[in-house]
């Protein structure tokens, strides 16, 4: 019994292997991205923050940042908006760099 | 728990902490700090500093070796959409432009180019960025968004003169197959003044250390200009154009430039007047033994080794210091692997009374290229190559 599954494992896998030869697909190369997940701080402003800052990149960007103060965040998220056209309202944009100021903010 | 703890579980660890802090049990400064692991498709462990796209750091004791093995080798990417799988029936690079004629080449008419072969520092412009004081905005990297690699193709100049480079070429710029997710980011092209791509080094890489590039590090193609900064190193390239005027490109003429004066620095916190596309690298060295903080015994040798390298004119001499910067002594340099290479330094000295004591070195380059004892600093935190002070004790 033991002998048959052995040999039936053996034998599938050359089948496989044969089978991967002849794909046409021989000459691709692919990866799969882990999906890794940050969540951001409790606060207000925090689902706007991770609904919209998530559009072009992870949130891991704005952990990252070592804290700035509210201008500094406030330059950042308008360089997202202005250079890249981050689709962020006034309002929200308000909110989310009070949000950043505050949860993310300079060390002092 | 904690005895089995895996780099995987850690990360899931750290979710906990998280899930933790939003139900109010710790901190929110307690995952702020957290230095994340991760492990990506053909990589080992390296430091994630973001996802999507992936921007990896390699750790610091993967730079005692010689040449960089390529799952250590870091990665960066800029904007979100890379490619995650090749087909090299369809992969082409196109050259063209303000050429006689248009190529379209495979990898296998890549491959048909005389091969070059040399080693060469790759290294990210803002490599040491989150050192500078005051911080700067962008991607944290300490000293791990470099690495030394064996590098194999064909040379960019023979693939230009093989499209013929009409007279009055000003720019070739190189792009690649990674797009944003709004069609409001802008493409990541970067471009060399023509007389830099028909330089004999600069190539188009298909190999790196003997295997083919990995896809997180630019497969099937990547540009190679040795001794300049990463940013012109276009991953999963496919195209190639001359230009008959200065390219333009939010890449070139908004981001990845520097102050315009011979320091490439003003003063901490402001705005230089006049900028320049940033290019070759600076000299630097690193301490890698012993660590910083570590703590050894009275009377044993210490061992210091390290490693140093410059934007192409290698490393003249390496010195050391063992008491804070008053004395210096010169290091023994090792095997010499090219101007584009690094190449590791190694000092042993024995202490005579127990304390602390500071370390550092210091490297200069075959055009008396040198590193400064204070940071020069840069708006977009660029070129970090201070004079690395580490701190050990004897006991
Ligand atoms: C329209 C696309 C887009 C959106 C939406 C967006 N970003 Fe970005 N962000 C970018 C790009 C592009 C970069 C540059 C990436 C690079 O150079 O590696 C970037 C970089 C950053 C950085 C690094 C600093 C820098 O200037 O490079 C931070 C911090 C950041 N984003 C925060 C945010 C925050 C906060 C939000 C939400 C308010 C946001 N982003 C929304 C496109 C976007």
């Amino acid at each position: 019994m033991k002998i048959l599954l052995i040999f039936t494992v053996l034998f599938s896998s050359v089948l496989f292997a044969l089978s991967q030869d002849r794909t046409p697909n021989a000459t691709v190369r692919s990866i799969h991205l882990p999906d890794i997940r940050t969540d951001l701080k409790p606060g207000e402003g925090r689902e706007k923050a991770e609904s919209l800052c998530v559009i072009c990149h992870s949130l891991d960007y704005i952990p990252m940042q070592p804290g700035f103060s509210k201008a500094q965040w406030a330059a950042i998220v308008n360089k997202m908006i202005k250079v890249f056209g981050a689709p962020i309202n006034e309002a929200d944009a308000n909110l989310i760099i009070n949000y950043l100021a505050e949860k993310y903010g300079s060390k002092e | 728990m904690t005895k089995n703890l895996t780099r995987r579980d850690f990360i899931r660890a750290v979710g906990g902490i998280t899930a933790m802090a939003v139900s109010g049990d710790l901190g929110p400064d307690v995952f702020a700090a957290q230095k994340r692991m991760f492990q990506f498709p053909e990589k080992d462990e390296l430091i994630l500093l973001t996802s999507r796209p992936p921007n990896l750091e390699t750790p610091l004791h993967h730079f005692k070796k010689r040449v960089t093995p390529n799952k250590s080798l870091f990665v960066r990417w800029h904007i979100a959409n890379i490619p995650t799988s090749i087909d090299l029936k369809e992969w082409r690079l196109k050259v063209g432009g303000h050429t006689e004629k248009e190529l379209l080449l495979s990898m296998d008419e890549l491959k048909k180019f005389e091969r070059v072969t040399y080693t060469a520092v790759i290294q990210c412009a803002g490599n040491g960025r989150s050192f500078f004081e005051p911080k700067i905005p962008g991607a944290q990297w300490e000293h791990g968004s470099m690495g030394n690699v064996t590098w194999t193709g064909a040379r960019l100049r023979d693939i230009l003169n093989r499209a013929g480079m009409k007279s009055g070429a000003i720019d070739v710029s190189f792009n690649g197959l990674d797009t944003g997710t709004l069609p409001t980011v802008h493409d990541f092209i970067r471009s060399l003044p023509a007389d830099k791509a028909m330089e004999e080094d600069v190539m188009v890489a298909y190999e790196m250390n003997g295997e083919p590039l990995l896809l997180l590090n630019g497969y099937p193609a990547r540009l190679v200009v040795p001794g300049w900064y990463a940013p012109y190193w276009i991953k999963a390239l496919n195209e190639i154009s001359v230009w008959p005027k200065r390219f333009e490109g939010f890449w070139m003429d908004i981001a990845y430039r520097i102050p315009d004066n011979p320091c490439a620095c003003v003063p901490p916190g402001s705005t230089p007047q006049k900028t320049i596309p940033i290019r070759r690298m600076n000299t630097r060295s690193l301490i890698l033994e012993p660590e910083d903080g570590a703590r050894l015994s009275l009377k044993k040798p210490v061992r210091m080794m390290g490693i140093a390298f410059s934007g192409g004119f290698k490393i003249k001499d390496v010195i050391v210091s063992v008491d804070g910067g008053k004395n210096w002594r010169e290091a023994k340099l090792g095997r010499d692997e090219g101007r584009y290479s690094w190449i590791q330094w190694f000092h042993t000295w024995v202490p005579s009374k127990p304390g602390r004591y500071g370390l550092m070195a210091r490297a200069m380059n075959g055009i008396g290229e040198s590193q400064p004892f204070e940071s020069l600093w840069n708006p977009a935190g660029y070129m970090w190559n201070k004079i690395e002070k580490i701190g050990i004790t004897v006991e």
